[in-house]
Parts: structure tokens; C-alpha cells; sequence
């Protein structure tokens, strides 16, 4: 029997529901929450070994924040809210200031350094996507229309992958962002536009840290793998698997949740998914296996991130949103917690 | 590691096989282990440390090497520590303890299968839930009775519905004779389709006419089953906790009054 893989509280927990998680890029302790309860949490997980309260603060904002993500250091933060505002945090001060505002609430926030660009681009209900020139923070952001409402956003070292409503997939490329902020145009067209592998809403999408292709996840309790490299072999790679299912209670067929919350380990190579089921799952996507399956969680996964070192996995739990759902509280259900990750948990199997 | 069945659970021949110890009840893969289990745990010197074969063994040589004696085996079972049976490996048991040890496995495995069966309700192995009709075997006599009592009802302008058409494909019975029992009347109507132009119909070749209509039975059979299957695979597509394809949950939640974003406040 494997040994029980728990996961400790980080307390006092977010006041309401949480829509993100997100590691430092430096210090591999320090973690962002933002919350239904319009603030970002700002914990450290390392004050816990010292018997002191990994919360370091709280920064509140006007309306429900429904993205955070780091910036260049851990002294930077941008978060997308409900009150349509794409914000910049300095967390040392606790400043907060306002870089754009969406037409509509604004839904998602992913930041790239790579290459010194500093690029930072959001995305909004209003179909559009804001880019964001960090080291030239008077300019005004590009705006670029979408086909679609997106749905989810990330980003990995050369690429932004955006999914929408209609199964639409673009994948945009940071260094045409870049050449737009030196020409000053504002033609953004996708490097790539594909059909979701999925046949029903996405629900998270998340790149390979090598930079390969990325996973998408939807609310029909499937994932899906592919590779951005445009070649009939690579296509031929993609595949999609089910998972976060469970038989229903009276034997006839399985209840289906939403994969929530996908992310892959910065070291590893190998990707969590979390779903609506209160459960995660390691996978390994190049040997598509499943590595392991955590214990049963007291709520739906809401978020999940590695540590940059790939030492702490922290994960959000909360109550999930079910069709015809007529209100929604996370209020006193809502939890924070982390493990530390053994040597060769989230390793991956090496092809027999 | 050992030849795993499939599924996990080893049939009760393989747990009936396993040698076990009949001191404290354990059972192991092999009889050589089982007799190194009885040397360390139930036939050691605690004084030395020698492992001996037997509990008389061990007595003898606490005798004359200690010059102790040797009480009861140790690490049994409150009722197996005496030293009047000579065990060794499976030997030496005595039949009534080796009946109970074996009746208590078998009750066990099949409360275990019981048990197992109730939880997933699949059927026990061996069985299968196949609950394919008998195919009923009538004799040449009874066959021509029963198209003659159909004639005279078809002849009275009884309409097909009657019919029992429960045939099976004509092939040599004759050397059946009396062994068949009887079959009881065919008297329970079968919901048939009407076939168009029925009434009307001029006297074809009965035979002809039995065997379309066993044949729009099957079909129509074959066609509910078919539904059926096709209906059973929607619903293993399973229910969906959340089902709605152009919004995400969050935008249903931003849409709730309590986390509306008042503009005025801005």
C-alpha cells in the first residue's frame, strides 16, 4: 500500500470560493489565492514550519477576483475581477493599480517573462483579449477581438493558448506579441486556430513547461493532450482520455463532473487534474498512464499549482457550481491545503 | 509471486490447497514455509535460540540442554498450546480440527463472494446472467395439430392474433416419440403486429405463412433490442454535474446578487 497522501491546511482559508492558485516564481513557498470574496490571499507555506500563520496578507479589491498570476518577482502581482479591471498588485506596498479595463468582467490573467518580453495578457467576457506591455506601462494595452467568450487561458514559454465558447482553440505567439509593442500595430492573428479535442465546454487548459503542447480539460469529465508543432505526426499524438466519473448510486451508468483544474509539474513533465468528483489525479501524459490518484477531498478542486521546484503541490477546494443551481456559496467550505511532494510522486514512468 | 487469477479473488480450491498451521491458523504459500514458520515461531529455544522440528522436540532438548520443561507451544492458540499432538508441517493435525478449519474457509469464501456479489452486483463467476429462452422442441404430431386447430380458427375468421407462433425450425424429430411431455396448449396470444391484407388473404401455403411471420417476429424482436442497446449507450454517456455549453460556472455565479460588482461603486 502506497503511504496515505494527505494534504495539510493552510489557515485561516479564503473568506468564499476560490478561482486561483498560483506559486512564486522564486520562492518556492509563496502562493497567491484569489477569491469569490473579492480578495488575494498572499500565504507562505514555509511560516507553517515555524508555527506561524502562512498568511502573510490580504489585499482587497472592489469586486470578486477571478485570476491572479506573479509577475516578473514575487513582489508583483496582476489579477483579473469581476469589475471588468486588470490590476497590478505591488505586494510589498499593497498597492494597487489599474492597467485596463475589459467591456465586460474580466475572466482570466496569464503573464510571460520568458525572453525578458514581459508580456501580460487577460482575457474578458466581452470576447477580447487585452496584451499588455510590462516595461512600458504607459502605452495602453492591444486589444484583440476573439471569435469566442474565453474560457480559459495559459501560457508557456513561447505561447498563449486560449479556449472559447464553440470548441475554439487560438494559439497565439508571444514573440508576434512582442513585434506588435516595437511596430505599434495592433493585428494580432493567431498562430494557430484548432477545434477543441473536446466536445463540450473547456474548462482549463494548461501548457508543458518544455513548451511542447498542453492539456485542455472539460465539464464532461475528459481531458485531452496534444502538441502545438503542426505536423501530421505530431497531430496523430493528440489523444483524449475520461476521468472524474463515478458510478451513480443506482448502477445505471456514471455521474460526470468537470475536470476544474489542470497543471502540469514544472520538473516532471507529468500533469494533475482536479475535477468536480473532489479528486486529483496524476497523470503522466508522454506515457499516458495514470501515476496516482490522491485521497478523496472534503470539496470539489477548484485550483491546483506546483511549487517552481516542483516541491510543494497546493490545491483549492471549495463547493462546485451543478446545472440549475439556483445560488452559490463557498462561505466556511472553502480550503486551502498543500503536501509536499516525495521525490518520485509526481515522477513519471519511465516507458517499458 | 504466484499465477494471479484474473480479477483477484482465488477460487476455493486454491485456498482449500494452501498448507496452514495449526497452532495459530495462519496459511501459507507452500508447506516449506509453513514448517520455517513452525520453527521460528512455535518450536524455538528461547533459551538458545535452536529452531527444532517438533513441539516433542523441543521438549526433549529443553530436557536435557536446559534441564527445563517444556510447558505449553509457544505463540498459540489458547486451544492448540498443548503438547499431546505431534505436528509437524500439515502432519499430525487431527482430523475434527482440519474438518472445522475446513468448513470455516468454505463458509468464509462464500459469505466473501456473497458479500462481493451484493456490493458490485455482478453474477458469481461461472454464472452468467444469460437468460436465453429454451428453445421448445415440438414433435411432428403436435406441430400439424397445431396448424390444424390455426386453420380451423383462421377458417371461423379468427384473426391472426390468435396465432401461437412459436415455431421452431422444422428438422426430423420422429425419433423423439413419447420422451418429449407434452407441451401445454398454445394458448397465450402473442401482440403481433396485423399484416397488412391479412383478412383477405387467399389461402396461401400455411408453412410459408408460419415461418414470415416467425420471421417478423424476430425482426422485431432483433429491432427492440436494438433500441434498447442504442438507449442503454446514451445514458452510459452518464449525467452530467454540470452540462451547459456556452457558460462557465463562473459567469453563472457572477451572475448571482451576491457577488455582483455594484458600478456605481467604482
Amino acid at each position: 500500500m502506497a503511504p496515505a497522501l494527505q494534504f495539510d491546511d493552510l489557515l485561516p482559508p479564503p473568506g468564499d470560493a476560490v478561482t486561483a492558485l498560483k506559486f512564486a516564481p522564486s520562492s518556492s513557498s509563496k502562493l497567491l489565492v484569489s477569491s469569490w470574496d473579492t480578495n488575494v490571499y498572499l500565504y507562505d507555506i514555509a511560516q507553517t514550519e515555524i508555527n506561524q500563520s502562512p498568511l502573510i496578507t490580504k489585499f482587497k479589491h472592489q469586486a470578486p477576483v477571478l485570476d491572479v498570476c506573479f509577475g516578473d518577482d514575487d513582489n508583483v502581482a496582476y489579477t483579473a475581477s469581476v469589475d471588468r479591471c486588470v490590476n497590478r498588485i505591488d505586494l510589498e506596498t499593497g498597492q494597487i493599480t489599474v492597467l485596463s479595463k475589459h467591456g465586460a468582467i474580466a475572466s482570466a490573467v496569464v503573464y510571460s517573462a520568458a525572453h525578458a518580453k514581459g508580456i501580460l495578457v487577460s482575457a474578458a467576457w466581452d470576447s477580447t483579449l487585452h496584451i499588455h506591455n510590462i516595461r512600458d506601462l504607459g502605452s495602453s494595452p492591444i486589444r484583440v477581438a476573439l471569435p469566442g467568450k474565453p474560457h480559459a487561458l495559459a501560457v508557456s514559454p513561447s505561447k498563449v493558448v486560449v479556449a472559447m465558447t464553440g470548441r475554439i482553440i487560438n494559439i497565439y505567439d508571444l514573440n508576434a506579441m512582442r513585434d506588435l509593442f516595437s511596430t505599434g500595430g495592433t493585428d494580432l492573428k493567431p498562430w494557430q486556430q484548432r477545434e477543441s479535442s473536446l466536445r463540450y465546454l473547456t474548462r482549463a487548459v494548461a501548457c508543458m513547461p518544455n513548451d511542447a503542447g498542453y492539456a485542455t480539460s472539460s465539464i464532461e469529465g475528459r481531458v485531452a493532450v496534444e502538441w502545438f508543432e503542426d505536423t501530421a505526426e505530431s497531430q496523430a499524438r493528440k489523444y483524449a482520455f475520461k476521468c472524474h466519473r463515478q458510478p451513480a448510486p443506482d448502477g445505471d451508468g456514471d455521474i460526470v463532473y468537470p475536470v476544474n483544474a489542470l497543471v502540469f509539474n514544472p520538473v516532471h513533465g507529468t500533469f494533475a487534474s482536479g475535477g468536480g468528483d473532489s479528486s486529483i489525479a496524476l497523470w503522466d501524459a508522454e506515457a499516458k498512464r495514470r501515476l496516482r490518484q490522491y485521497l478523496k477531498l472534503p470539496n470539489n478542486v477548484a485550483a491546483m499549482d506546483f511549487s517552481n521546484d516542483g516541491k510543494y503541490f497546493a490545491i483549492a477546494t471549495c463547493p462546485g457550481f451543478e446545472t440549475g443551481q439556483e445560488d452559490y456559496s463557498g462561505v466556511g467550505l472553502t480550503n486551502v491545503q498543500f503536501r509536499i511532494l516525495g521525490d518520485n510522486e509526481a515522477k513519471g514512468k519511465s516507458s517499458k | 509471486m504466484g499465477k494471479k487469477k484474473r480479477g483477484g479473488h482465488p477460487d476455493i480450491e486454491e485456498i482449500l490447497g494452501r498448507p496452514w498451521c495449526y497452532y495459530c491458523e495462519r496459511d501459507f504459500e507452500d508447506l516449506k514455509l509453513l514448517i520455517s514458520h513452525q520453527k521460528a515461531k512455535h518450536f524455538k529455544c528461547d533459551r538458545c535460540g535452536r529452531r527444532l522440528n517438533t513441539a516433542g522436540g523441543l521438549s526433549v532438548h529443553l530436557n536435557q540442554v536446559h534441564k527445563e520443561t517444556l510447558e505449553q507451544v509457544e505463540n498459540a492458540l489458547p486451544n492448540r498450546q498443548g503438547l499431546d499432538v505431534e505436528i509437524f508441517g500439515m502432519e499430525g493435525v487431527p482430523a475434527d480440527v482440519l474438518e472445522s478449519h475446513r468448513s470455516r474457509l468454505i463458509q468464509n469464501f462464500y459469505q466473501a463472494q456473497e458479500d462481493r456479489r451484493l456490493a458490485t452486483g455482478n453474477p458469481l463467476p461461472g454464472q452468467t446472467q444469460n437468460t436465453r429462452k429454451k428453445i421448445t422442441i415440438e414433435t411432428a404430431e403436435e406441430l400439424k395439430a397445431r396448424l390444424a386447430e390455426w386453420r380451423e380458427k383462421r377458417k371461423n375468421g379468427g384473426s391472426m392474433e390468435g396465432v401461437a407462433a412459436t415455431t421452431t425450425p422444422a428438422f426430423p424429430q420422429q425419433s423423439f416419440g413419447d420422451s418429449i411431455p407434452s407441451r401445454p396448449p398454445p394458448g397465450v396470444p402473442f401482440g403481433l403486429p396485423q399484416r397488412p391484407g391479412d383478412g383477405v388473404a387467399p389461402q396461401a401455403d400455411d408453412i410459408d405463412n408460419l415461418i414470415r411471420m416467425a420471421e417478423a417476429r424476430a425482426a422485431a424482436d432483433a429491432g427492440e433490442a436494438g433500441a434498447k442497446a442504442s438507449k442503454k449507450d446514451k445514458e452510459k454517456k452518464g449525467r452530467m454535474i454540470y452540462d451547459d455549453v456556452d457558460t462557465s460556472p463562473e459567469e453563472r455565479i457572477a451572475a448571482l446578487p451576491r457577488y455582483a460588482f455594484a458600478a456605481s461603486a467604482a
